[in-house]
This record gives structure tokens, C-alpha cells and sequence, in this order.
């Protein structure tokens, strides 16, 4: 059963996975693991002299340090899903029209698809999954179902961080600014009405204290 | 067939259908992206796969060189049209009907020849890049109107594939080029034309528009041991849900040495065919003894959900506004090999006419063979929806003066036949309710400019409430540990289908909407899609038989247990003494509000965990009682719907602003509103896009498709949408669940906003009404 506990415990649990540090380096070419990034680069430099080298990066993920190793050119959508495993940022447009990808860096809502994983570093970066694992925004989340803002559900986390940008801004916002700020975030589903409804709903919960 | 509680049920009280704001069962996994879709699938040690795509609208790959592409490091399998393993592949289902991948392209961007599996999709790409291909290119046909030229080049001379599909007529002559012909006759339609007291002659066209999956399909696979099941691997995949079995039985296979657990399935908008990213993984995981996943790019997902079409109408009528004869020609894009052929001719039991009085109906239909795209099974604007019919009304009473839902009120047909002239109560009852909703007020076409300088208009259509009567459904239902619970596959789809059955649950049992456990499990065979939201009310309605099957065992074993309780620490007997239930029968018993209880007195009874503990399973197979319109085939009515919608035109601009839309909708029974209002919405958001923004543009010299992408592709935002006013009538004359019907994907429409903009300026735009369509169409560009 997915309820409002469960689904929260299990994007705590996806956070506290998230490697602090790298226990191995994978060649992204050939697959070979090493113990250390130097060995890594030693055998990029000899076997793969073509190929730009992977890097590490540092970065602050739902307020936890953690450390990946990346192709320079990877996104931090790619990053999230296929280092991190966090995969409510969704793959949708892959072009930055979409906002299904959202995530917030550094306070504003960021399209991750088309954000390099390399600009992110030192930077606080929050995804769907560290707002469902803080109890702040269970009111979000709660009037998000009550009044079904999805329907097949794949650009809904894409939503919910662009509301939760939102209410960062402006804990109070009608019903027009909140199609304003979602105007980003394409569905095909049409539930487009409901947003609104379920952003205005949360926003006067949280303003009660939750 | 079992009809435990009758069609409608005597049911009058609801406390749980009906009810708006519950929660769906997996709307917390949605919203905190928990949920994973087949792309979303990352398996340690994982490869990638893609598929070489075509650069050409029409070529073969006469030989390929794979040498650079194997040296290259990652490179770790190549597989082409060659290997025995890919010609012995059969199609999941709805895939092409050639070999499952071959050596010809028929459309730009389509798979061919070649799929490359690597340590990552930049040394896929990177290999398809280095493989030395030897293409023939053909001539190409992306204008079906050229298509159908004598001069065109023939672009599928072996091409047997249209006419036997369903919903198609057979061919009505030969077939000729790359055209093939269909054509279904009812009447005398030169006779009644000729004797016509008023013709009018009109062109329509309907523009091809994407399905837009949101999530881009594609699956991983992996092979593992399984020691309870004795030698061998089982297969695991992701990303084909409901597919499960057929995916299986394509790489040999069965169902219990099949594992695929997700249940998101995604948006789906009537697109019900599997790609070859979806199909392909397990082959590649067998070769390459490691995990493979092969997704759709965004790009790669551009299918049609409905095929370009050009109709041009004669329609004879008399000085009241009776249609009295419809001749009615199309030339429609049959698309790449493969293509559904639903919405072909031979749909006047199933397409636009089939309300209408009119006893003379000609459509003859010209299928081209094209290299656009591929349209997978129906779409969201299947037969039901062409507007031919909502044009000839709107038309005729602009013709003659009149209100079109006067003339559209003059030739819906009865209730019972196409010759019965009763009114269709629920179509009546519609009209009242929208009349008032939409304070309608017909007005001649361009004859009301606003306050603001803008022209008014407004448009009016109304369509049947079909539903599914031909899908069985396998249901389950459990009571464990004095809990229901109702075992399901899914899918998770969007139309809420599985809380509707889990309402249903609750109602009969008289329990909460919390209190009805949904077990989601990829073993079990109950599904409620079998159809769209109509599937859902559909399968409601089986599962309503087996709540109630359940509910007879309950209150036997309820009598059983007060009369024989178990030994204390042994599941009873109650605390406080014996039952209360003693002495009674089960027919003297009820459930309401969590308990089982006197029928006749609800103070005396127990929590039903109280009642028995006892582990009781009911299950029942059926299908609803058949709809009356499916006995009819469009020809009887029962429940109706309504929509309507007013714009605004810029006649300086061209802009058309979309006021609002008005739908005054019969369902039958309404059984969970919320995602019926939603589904409501999306109907008329996909309509408003497909008439205001979207189209393919093709480059006619090369035959690529230009805007398969989504800023060149335009969907609606939260900003273009227009409100949609909504108010449901409940006759409980449907089939399914307490008299409900399907509704949502009959209000899918293509030309109520274009008839709109028609009744603003006067004069017709085709769709998509872009700004500098309507200038022109003004005569200002």
C-alpha cells in the first residue's frame, strides 16, 4: 500500500542511500572498476586516450553531501537517476519545456534535463524526494492526492516541486500566480484545473502549522 | 450470466460511490515520485540498446558493415534484421506485421536493420554512427494528396495489410497505386440527394495528431535464477505493463517464469501498441548475460494518435433542417505498414452518422499509403469523434437560420431505431441542463462582436456515452484477517479505474473507501481496463457481483461462527460473551457501516474482523449485461452527453481565446467524480490543442518530420486552457456498475473549437486555427 507514511519513509530511505562517498570508479567505457579515481584516470590516460575522462563532483542533494562520478557533459537529471538513484525527476521532453524534470538548486525551480550535474556543485539542490521526506510539506502532498492533480502521475513530481518553489516565494498565492508558476509543466493528462486548487488548499494547511 | 443485484441494483443510498476527494490507492507513490515507470528501471551492471533509426522516409539497408562500430570499446553486442534470433521474433501484439525488424524503412526515424548494445547510449550512438550502410533510397510519399495522384510513385506495391482490420470495410474495388478503397452504402443516396430540397457541400480536415506518451516507453530485462522453480532462468522485465504474458511468450517464456512487477503504466490516450524498445530487452539481456534497458528518446515517440484525414461532405436536407442524405468522401492517411486501420470506412454503426435519422448515408473512403507515421490502435479520437456530423448540423442551421441544437434535436434518431422518433430522454434532459449552463443563445455566424472588439462564438455537439460490454473480467475479493482485500494487477493508468471497483467493494460490503485493501500483484489475473474509463464502470460492475458473493459467505460464516465459535484463542468467541448474532440466519444479517448486523434492528450485530476471522475468497467472472448500443451498434440510444464551447477571435490578430467549455454530461451513475471531472478536462484539452496548436510538419522534399519535438510540437500549458463547466446528469440508464456508463473519450472532439471560430468570423479555418490561418482565412494575410 502507498500511503502518505509509507511513500514518506521510502523517499527518506532513497535519500539516506544516496553515497556520501565513492566506494568504486566504473569505467564508463569499458565497464572496469578501480579502487581509486587516480587508478581510473591511469587507465583512461593508457586505454582510452580519446575519451574524456569522467570527474567527480560534490554536491548537497536533499541536505546530504554526497560525491558521483560523471561524464562532464552528463545532466543532473541523468546524474539523479543513474548515479543517485532518485527517479522522480522524469524523463519527459529532454529539451527544458516540460518541467517534469524540475528540481530546485539554490531556491529556484530548475529544469534537470537541461542543467549540467557540473554547475550544481556547492550548490543545494532539492528533488521530489526531499520534499515528500520532510513532514513540512505533507500538507502539499496530501491535498496533491486528495484532489487528484495526476492522473497517469509521470510529470505530477514535476508539479509538486514547481508548487513547493512556489510556496517557498509566496506562502500565500492565488489561484492565477499558481498557474503562473506552473505554466512550465506540461500535462498531457489534463489536470490542469487541479493544481491550483490542491497549492491554494496546502498553502492555508501550512500556514495553520501543518 | 449471474445478476447477483440486477444491472442497476436496487441500490438508492450511496455512501462511498459517488463521493469526491478520496484519495487514489497510488497517489501518494505519484506525487512523491516513488512510482517508477519502465524508464525510471537502473539494475547494477546495467548496458544500453539502440536501435538504428532511419534518416530516410522510404529505404532499405541493402548491406551494413558493423566492423568500426564492433572495435569501438563499450561496443559489447550488435545484433541485425540477419540474426536467426530477430527473425524469429513475433510481435507482442498490435506491432508490425512484417518481420519484427528487417531491413526496410517506411518512415523517417523508424527502427531498421541494426541494434547496438553498450556500456552506455553515447557508445550507442557513437557505433551507429561508425556503421557503413548501404541504403537504396525509394521515392517517399508524406502528401496523401499527392499520394493518390496516378503520377505517385507506388510506395508499397505488396502492401496487403488495410482492409481486414477491425472496423474497416472490405475493399470496395481494387486496389489502385498506393490507394486502397472503401466504401459502405445505406439507402439511395444519389435518389435522395436529388430529391433534397436544400444541398450543401463542405470540406473538412482533420489534422494528425501525436499520442504524446508522457513517459517514453521502454523496458529493462535481466535473466536470473530461480531455485523454487527448479532449472533455468526467469525472465524479469520493466516497462510493458500489462503485457507481462505476451513479452514472456515472444522469448519463450511462460507466465510463471515471468516476472514483471511494476504496475505504472503511464499515460496511454487510447495508444495501445508496444514498441520495439518495449519488446526487444529480454533478447539483448540473453545475449548479453547482463541487464539491458532500451528507451524511446522523446523523439523517437512522435506516433499518431489519429491519422490525417480530408473529408468532403454533400449533405441533402430538407427546408426544417432533416437531413435526408449524406455523401460522404474522404481520403485518409493509411500511414506506415502496421497501421491501425481503425476509423476507416464502414463506421456508420460505429462513426459519426450513426445517431441520425437519415436513412441515406454514402462514405467512401480512399486509404493512401504513406511514409508518415504509424497510428498504434485507436486513439482518443476514434470514429465517435469526427465532427462531419456536428458540421452538417452546425451548417444546416446556419443555412436556414436556425438554433443547431433545434436541428441537431430534428434528426437525432429514438431511443430504440433509427426509424423511432421519440426524443432520447437523457439527450433531452443534457440539452435543458446545458441550455441553462451556457445561457445559450444562438447567433448567426460573425454577427456578435464583444465590449472588447473581439467576435463571439459559439459551438454546440452531443455524442453517445459508449461502453464496454465485450471485456470479461477475473475478480477476486478476500477477507483475511477480518480485512477486505482486492487483489489486482492494475495498471496504473490515470482513469482511476482501480478505485472505482475498490468503491464499489466498499459499498456493497458497507465498508469505508480506507477499509477496502488493494493488493497490487502482477500475478493476478483481475484488471479493470478493458476499454478506457468506460472499462472501469464495466469492471465495477463485475466486481460488484463479487462483493456480493463475498458477502453471502461472510454472513453464513458469520451465523456459522456464532452458532459454533471457535475455541477462545482460536479466533472466538467475541469478547463479551456470545454472539449476538445466535439464533439468526444469514438472510436475517446486513453489512453497514463496518459491522454485520440485524437487518432489522443495526444496534444488534459486530465489527465485521468480530464477526468471523474465518479466510473467505470470492470470485466471480463476467462481463456487464451488453450495452444497449453496442445491440444496436449506434443505432439505439440511451445515455447521452453534451459539450459545448464559446471563443473569442481577434479579428486584428487572429488569436482565438477558447472562453470556456461546457459539458452537461449523462454518465449513468457517477462513481468516483474527481477523476471523472478530470477526465472530462482532458478530453477537451486534447481537443482544444489538437484544433488550436498541433500538427505535423513535414519537409516534403526528404520526407522528415519537423517538429517531433516539444518545443516545436505545441501541447497546451496551464495558461492556454480554458475552464471547463461540467454538471452531470445521473438516469442510471447505462450498463455497467448502478446504471453507469463510460463517458470521457466520446467528448473528445475535433472541430467543436473550429466551429466556434467558424460562428465568430463567419468563415472556415481548418485546424489547428493558428493566428496567421485565421488572418488569412480573414482575408489579412
Amino acid at each position: 500500500m502507498f500511503t502518505q507514511e509509507s511513500t514518506q519513509a521510502t523517499a527518506s530511505k532513497l535519500i539516506q542511500a544516496v553515497p556520501s562517498a565513492l566506494d568504486e570508479f566504473r569505467c564508463p567505457a569499458c565497464s572496469q572498476v578501480f579502487a581509486t579515481y587516480d587508478e581510473l584516470r591511469r587507465h583512461f590516460d593508457t586505454v582510452h586516450p580519446a575519451t574524456i575522462a569522467p570527474v567527480t563532483v560534490a554536491l548537497n542533494l536533499n541536505g546530504k553531501n554526497c560525491e558521483v562520478l560523471v561524464e562532464p557533459h552528463w545532466t543532473l537529471k541523468r546524474t539523479l537517476q543513474f548515479r543517485l538513484g532518485l527517479t522522480g525527476a522524469k524523463h519527459m521532453c529532454d529539451k527544458g519545456v516540460c518541467g517534469s524534470c524540475t528540481v530546485i538548486v539554490d531556491g529556484r525551480a530548475v529544469l534537470a534535463c537541461t542543467t549540467l550535474v557540473l554547475e550544481c556543485e556547492g550548490k543545494q539542490i532539492q528533488t521530489v524526494e526531499g520534499i515528500a521526506a520532510d513532514p513540512k510539506w505533507k500538507p502539499l502532498v496530501d491535498a496533491y492526492c486528495k484532489w487528484d492533480a495526476m492522473q497517469c502521475g509521470y510529470c505530477t513530481p514535476g508539479f509538486l516541486v514547481s508548487a513547493k518553489a512556489l510556496l517557498d516565494k509566496n506562502p500565500n498565492p492565488t489561484e492565477q500566480e499558481c498557474r503562473e508558476a506552473l505554466a512550465g509543466n506540461i500535462c498531457i493528462c489534463g489536470t490542469y484545473p487541479r493544481h491550483s486548487t490542491a497549492i491554494v488548499e496546502a498553502a492555508l494547511k501550512i500556514a495553520e502549522g501543518g | 450470466m449471474a445478476d447477483i443485484v440486477g444491472v442497476n441494483g436496487q441500490r438508492e443510498e450511496f455512501k462511498v460511490v459517488g463521493k469526491h476527494n478520496l484519495p487514489g490507492k497510488v497517489s501518494y507513490a505519484l506525487a512523491t515520485g516513488v512510482a517508477k515507470f519502465g524508464a525510471d528501471y537502473v539494475i547494477p551492471n546495467m548496458l544500453h540498446a539502440k536501435f538504428l533509426r532511419s534518416p530516410y522516409a522510404n529505404a532499405y539497408v541493402r548491406s551494413v558493415d558493423l566492423s568500426k562500430a564492433q572495435a569501438l570499446p563499450g561496443v559489447v553486442d550488435i545484433v541485425t534484421w540477419e540474426d536467426e534470433a530477430i527473425k524469429a521474433l513475433k510481435p507482442a501484439m498490435f506491432g508490425p506485421v512484417r518481420p519484427w525488424l528487417d531491413n526496410y524503412a517506411d518512415q523517417e526515424g523508424i527502427e531498421v536493420a541494426v541494434i547496438v548494445v553498450a556500456e552506455s547510449e553515447e557508445i550507442c550512438d557513437e557505433a551507429l554512427r561508425l556503421l557503413e550502410i548501404d541504403w537504396e533510397i525509394l521515392p517517399h510519399v508524406v502528401d496523401i494528396r499527392k499520394g493518390k495522384e496516378d503520377n505517385a510513385p507506388i510506395i508499397r506495391p505488396e502492401d496487403k495489410i488495410f482492409g481486414g482490420g477491425m472496423f474497416s470495410a472490405p475493399p470496395a474495388k481494387p486496389r489502385q497505386g498506393n490507394v486502397t478503397y472503401a466504401e459502405t452504402v445505406q439507402g439511395d443516396v444519389d435518389t435522395a440527394m436529388a430529391e433534397a430540397e436544400n444541398v450543401l457541400e463542405y470540406e473538412l480536415m482533420l489534422p494528425a495528431f501525436s499520442s504524446h506518451l508522457p513517459n517514453p516507453p521502454g523496458s529493462v530485462a535481466w535473466w536470473q535464477p530461480n531455485p523454487y522453480l527448479g532449472e533455468g532462468q526467469i525472465l524479469h522485465f520493466e516497462g510493458a505493463v500489462q503485457r507481462r504474458e505476451q513479452i514472456g511468450m515472444m522469448h519463450g517464456m511462460t507466465p510463471d517464469r515471468t516476472v514483471q512487477e511494476g504496475i505504472f503504466q503511464g499515460g496511454k490516450y487510447c495508444d495501445w501498441g508496444m514498441r520495439r524498445s518495449q519488446e526487444i530487452t529480454p533478447l539483448l539481456a540473453k545475449r548479453t548475460g547482463r541487464p539491458v534497458r532500451c528507451v524511446n528518446t522523446r523523439e523517437d515517440t512522435f506516433d499518431f494518435l489519429m491519422n490525417q484525414r480530408y473529408m468532403y461532405m454533400k449533405i441533402g436536407f430538407t427546408n426544417e433542417g432533416l437531413i435526408t442524405a449524406i455523401d460522404d468522401f474522404s481520403v485518409a492517411d493509411g500511414g506506415i505498414e502496421g497501421s491501425s486501420s481503425f476509423g476507416a470506412a464502414n463506421d456508420q454503426g460505429y462513426g459519426p452518422y450513426y445517431t441520425m435519422k437519415c436513412l441515406n448515408i454514402r462514405q467512401w473512403m480512399e486509404i493512401v499509403d504513406s511514409n508518415r507515421g504509424k497510428m498504434y490502435l485507436s486513439g482518443q479520437h476514434c470514429p465517435f469523434n469526427w465532427d462531419s456530423g456536428t458540421m452538417a448540423i452546425y451548417l444546416v442551421a446556419e443555412k436556414l437560420g436556425k438554433d443547431p441544437i433545434d436541428i441537431a434535436q430534428l434528426n437525432l434518431h429514438g431511443p430504440d431505431s433509427q426509424e423511432d422518433d421519440r426524443p432520447v430522454p437523457s439527450f433531452e434532459a443534457c440539452l435543458d441542463a446545458g441550455r441553462k449552463l451556457m445561457n445559450w443563445n444562438h447567433h448567426p455566424a460573425g454577427m456578435k462582436k464583444m465590449p472588447d472588439g473581439r467576435y463571439h462564438g459559439a459551438s454546440f455537439r452531443y455524442q453517445i456515452c459508449p461502453r464496454h460490454a465485450f471485456s470479461g473480467y477475473n475478480c477476486k475479493l478476500e477477507l483475511r484477517n477480518g480485512v477486505v482485500h482486492m487483489p489486482t494487477q492494475g495498471p496504473v493508468t490515470g482513469i482511476f479505474a482501480v478505485e472505482c471497483n475498490a468503491m464499489v467493494v466498499a459499498e456493497e460490503l458497507g465498508l469505508t473507501y480506507d477499509d477496502v485493501v488493494v493488493d497490487f500483484d502482477y500475478r493476478e489475473p483481475f484488471t479493470p481496463v478493458g476499454g478506457g474509463s468506460d472499462g472501469s464502470t464495466a469492471s465495477a460492475w463485475a466486481m460488484k457481483e463479487c462483493a456480493n458473493l463475498l458477502k453471502k459467505q461472510i454472513l453464513e460464516w458469520a451465523i456459522e461462527d456464532a452458532e459454533n465459535p471457535p475455541p477462545a484463542g482460536f479466533g472466538g468467541p467475541p469478547p463479551g460473551g456470545p454472539s449476538p448474532l445466535k439464533g439468526y440466519k444469514p438472510e436475517d444479517l446486513d453489512m453497514i457501516d463496518g459491522r454485520v448486523v440485524l437487518k432489522n434492528d443495526h444496534s444488534v450485530g459486530l465489527p465485521l474482523h468480530q464477526a468471523t476471522n474465518r479466510h473467505i475468497i470470492a470470485t466471480y467472472h463476467g462481463r456487464p449485461p451488453a450495452a444497449i448500443w453496442s445491440l444496436g451498434m449506434g443505432k439505439m440510444l440511451d445515455t447521452m452527453n453534451t459539450a459545448y464551447c464559446e471563443v473569442a477571435v481577434d479579428p486584428d490578430t487572429g488569436e482565438v481565446e477558447v472562453l470556456r467549455f461546457g459539458v452537461v454530461a449523462d454518465p449513468g451513475k457517477v462513481l468516483r467524480p474527481t477523476s471523472l471531472e478530470s477526465q472530462i478536462d482532458q478530453v477537451m484539452f486534447f481537443s482544444q490543442g489538437c484544433q488550436l496548436l498541433e500538427d505535423f510538419v513535414y519537409d516534403e522534399r526528404t520526407g522528415v518530420r519537423l517538429n517531433n519535438n516539444m518545443i516545436d510540437y505545441k501541447k497546451p500549458t496551464m495558461l492556454d486552457v480554458a475552464p471547463v463547466e461540467r454538471q452531470f446528469l445521473e438516469t442510471r440508464a447505462g450498463n455497467a456498475a448502478y446504471g453507469a456508463s463510460g463517458i470521457s473519450h466520446s467528448l473528445a472532439n475535433t472541430h467543436m473549437v473550429v466551429i466556434a471560430i467558424h460562428n465568430a468570423i463567419g468563415v472556415w479555418v481548418d485546424p489547428p486555427a493558428t493566428p496567421d490561418k485565421i488572418l488569412k482565412a480573414l482575408g489579412k494575410a
